[in-house]
């Protein structure tokens, strides 16, 4: 094969890999990447932050300003609007239903057009509840103009057709539902003041009619009120305070047994296989299983209790697990953890440990260095690797710890930030502060990590 | 400095005895190598030396000290890998320097000695590398003078070459040897390779089955094999083999191989005599037949199978009985396969081992 033919074969690229691996990015982004995306934005985003007013009463209008939520409206005016029957049903959504009718004018010649639900008195109605027919209303008031404006369309700005006299009998040929809509005045962030409309569903409207609030807008911001929120919550401070606790005392404990356990597998004692096996049972128990188990040694009636009474070294049972006693919830959560989440370290470490050459460790020991200096001159920098990959996932999971939590202490005496996510969503419904707990977590999670990849550089010594 | 005596040194892994009652003793500053086919026991005998297995039966004393029992950094020893060893988080200058550090020996001595064996092994130039950027031959240079760095009495190698390429190998092969002399240590040097054998050690030992069979000098070992399986595994070729019968012709004893007779050497007479069996086996090595084209005198009469021209000889292929044997011929010697080519033995060259023990006999 000559030089030219081989340069062109190079170039041909190999797509295989990228095929092979697209099933798995669409995987990631339409079950993982889009629906994280889509939750954390709970978090910042405020859907209902901006009411936008229009010029005139249609969502076809210029926009003329927008007001944010909550602010104090004066309703100048309203009118009617058509509206899907589908949004009937929203929240602060006022109707006004317009007749559509047939009379005799006041000329003795029939009058067909719209009219307001407010003039027309239903007397008739068929089967399905549909008005047929009835009457005008009379208008109250002495002043008032005895008669009823008929109009061509179903609001009053269209062109009038004729009047009609109280209590002239109508048919009623068809009617339209309409979404009130309302001229609203007030002032927006800038201290400008803003005048449009909008429907009524977005406006909470006092008593007297002419006053109301904006109760939420139909544009979102950004808004770092839930965040203010999460961090106000009365139990953020208690619950980022024992998380980071319990990952303070749990990390070292597991790390330092975990390697002393993985040593032990690897020190080719008898029976190694089974040391394996036992150390590797707790991986296979759910965290709130073992939070129970250990709810079990340590409430009043437990384990623990019956065993230092049998054995006399106290006359009544301890209340371990109460508000009074809380380092007793943390250490017995420390426990816990330690028990079922050891394991996990220790498989990476031996992992980590059975990579590392024998004679490499026998140089170690030939040149001179005890078991000690061989632990920390060339086991544990050679773990290193294992143990950031180890460190990574333990810290991630130990900002997650949640059913050991609450298995031990109900979760209100001690609680840790998951223990806050779940309050905030099911507990208070707050999807938008549950967000924030959990992208907390997420944050923290994320920061943790980069931070144990960038102080345990292992580049320079295992690159190629 | 000190010499090593190994003392009926037995090491068992389970049921398998991988070295069987070893003694052997190295002189102070010499080098001896233990070569053998793998799985023979010299990488065990090594690493009993070390400290790295300890022995389950015997001695193993370095000067006037018995170090059968101490740990390996108690022995005043060091050691470079067959896998080099050298540790991949450490800068080339902190691989050599780690037993000097690890016997908290002063930094400026250590300093000077890392330079020293550094410019010894000629890296000085590649103290501040990692060794994952260098190459096999690199880091073979980096593990011996981390071994030389620490001075010691005894410097153990296993197969330190094996992993090079044949031509680093040679390199190697010869630098290696040329330090070794020039510095003080008393040497075991671990190898299968029976030419790197030959060239550098000063004495050899050849081990088969965990049994030392014969511990001389390399010429000795090449020339006069203690027994079938030496003569077979040095050389190459190695020696052949051949078994003939034994016949008393008058007080002459002689050898047949098929129909040709031997007349052994006159020294070897009486010991053949008192030889009461009648087979013996014949080793010649391959060099050391003369080949004629022609009919001659005392010469066997042989066809050529293969002929090889390997440059510096040519390399004859030659039936004889049921077996073959390798001929080693001047460069010049004209033969094509098919041909005939006349062998002959000289008695001097010949030698003799018991058809059943396999054992040499010399007189």
């Amino acid at each position: 094969m000559s030089t030219n033919q081989q340069a062109r074969q190079k170039k041909k690229y190999n797509w295989a890999p990228y095929v092979l691996i697209l099933p798995s990015l669409v995987y990631l982004a339409v079950f993982f990447a889009w629906p994280m995306v889509r939750g954390l934005t709970l978090a910042v985003w405020n859907d209902e932050a901006n009411l936008i007013l229009q010029v005139e009463a249609s969502q076809n209008s210029d926009e003329a300003g927008k007001l944010p939520q909550g602010t104090a409206v004066a309703i100048l005016d309203q009118q009617g609007n058509e509206v899907p029957v589908d949004e009937l049903d929203e929240g602060n959504l006022q109707t006004e239903i317009w007749y559509q009718i047939t009379g005799l004018g006041t000329d003795g010649a029939p009058i067909s057009g719209w009219v307001p639900e407010a003039r027309i008195r239903v007397r008739e109605e068929n089967d399905a509840g549909t008005p047929t027919g009835g009457s005008v209303r009379t208008k109250l008031g002495s002043d008032a103009d005895p008669l009823t404006t008929i109009y061509a369309a179903e609001n009053e700005a269209s062109e009038i057709v004729g009047q009609l006299e109280a209590r002239t009998e109508v048919t009623i040929d068809g009617l339209t539902v309409l979404e009130v809509w309302y001229l609203v005045r007030g002032v927006d962030e800038d201290g400008t003041t803003v005048e449009g409309w909008s429907p009524s569903r977005y406006i909470q409207v006092f008593e007297e009619g002419t006053n109301g609030r904006v109760d939420r807008g139909n544009s979102g911001a950004l808004t770092s009120e839930y965040v203010q929120k999460m961090v106000n919550d009365r139990f953020f401070w208690p619950a980022l305070g024992t998380t980071l606790l319990l990952m303070v005392l749990i990390i070292p404990i597991q790390f330092i047994l975990a390697i002393i356990m993985a040593l032990v597998i690897q020190a080719n004692l008898k029976g190694q296989g089974l040391f394996l096996y036992v150390f590797a049972i707790p991986l296979a128990a759910s965290d709130l299983a073992v939070g129970i188990v250990w709810f079990s040694i340590f409430t009043t009636n437990g384990y623990l209790n019956t065993i230092l009474q049998g054995l006399g070294i106290i006359d009544a049972p301890v209340t371990y697990l109460s508000a009074e006693t809380r380092y007793w919830i943390i250490i017995a959560i420390v426990l816990a953890e330690v028990w079922r989440a050891t394991s996990i370290v220790m498989v990476i470490v031996v992992s980590g440990l059975q990579a590392i050459s024998s004679e490499v460790l026998e140089a170690a020991e030939l040149f001179g260095a005890g078991l000690w200096q061989r632990l920390r001159h060339v086991i544990l920098p050679l773990l290193k690797p294992s143990l950031q990959v180890a460190l990574i996932l333990r810290t991630i999971l130990a900002l997650q710890v949640f059913a050991v939590v609450v298995a031990l202490s109900g979760g209100d005496i001690v609680t840790v930030l998951a223990r806050e996510t779940y309050r905030q969503y099911f507990d208070f419904r707050n999807l938008n502060v549950a967000a924030s707990f959990a992208g907390f977590i997420l944050l923290i999670s994320m920061v943790s990590a980069v931070f144990y990849l960038r102080t345990i550089r292992t580049q320079e010594e295992v690159g190629a | 400095m000190a010499d090593i005596k190994i003392e009926n040194v037995t090491k068992r892994f389970g049921d398998f005895i991988a070295v069987d009652d070893a003694t052997l003793t190295i002189r102070e500053n010499e080098f001896v190598v233990l070569l053998g086919p793998s799985g023979c026991g010299k990488t065990t005998l090594l690493r009993a030396v070390a400290g790295l297995g300890m022995a389950d039966e015997g001695r193993i004393r370095i000067g006037d000290r018995d170090v059968t029992y101490l740990p390996p950094r108690d022995r005043n020893i060091s050691m470079v890998f067959q896998s080099y060893a050298i540790f991949p988080h450490m800068k080339v200058s902190d691989n050599i320097a780690f037993g000097l550090k690890m016997r908290k020996t002063d930094p400026k001595l250590i300093d000077k000695r890392v330079k020293q064996s550094a410019e010894m092994m000629h890296i000085e130039g590649m103290l501040d590398r990692y060794p994952s950027k260098m190459s096999g031959g690199q880091r073979q240079r980096v593990a011996v003078a981390r071994a030389l760095a620490m001075d010691a009495e005894v410097l153990l190698m296993d197969e330190p070459l094996s992993n090079l390429d044949a031509l680093l190998r040679l390199e190697m092969r010869a630098e290696l040897k040329k330090l070794l002399a020039d510095i003080n240590a008393t040497t075991i040097y671990v190898t299968h390779d029976q030419i790197e054998a030959l060239s550098m050690g000063d004495r050899i030992a050849v081990m088969k089955d965990g049994i030392i069979q014969q511990c001389d000098a390399p010429g000795v070992v090449y020339d006069m094999p203690s027994n079938k399986f030496v003569g077979g595994f040095i050389g190459n070729p190695p020696m052949n083999f051949m078994t003939g019968q034994i016949r008393q012709d008058g007080d002459q004893v002689r050898v047949n191989i098929g129909d040709f007779s031997l007349t052994p050497a006159p020294a070897m007479q009486p010991l053949l005599r008192d030889y009461n069996k009648e087979q013996i086996i014949i080793g010649i090595r391959a060099e050391n037949m003369e080949t004629f084209n022609t009919s001659t005198d005392d010469a066997l009469k042989v066809s050529v199978q293969v002929v090889e021209p390997l440059g510096s000889q040519n390399l004859l292929t030659v039936k004889i009985g049921d077996g073959t044997v390798k001929v080693s011929t001047h460069p010049t010697f004209q033969i094509a396969p098919d041909e005939d080519v006349w062998l002959r033995f000289p008695a001097d060259k010949i030698r003799w081992f018991d058809h059943e023990s396999e054992m040499a006999l010399y007189p």
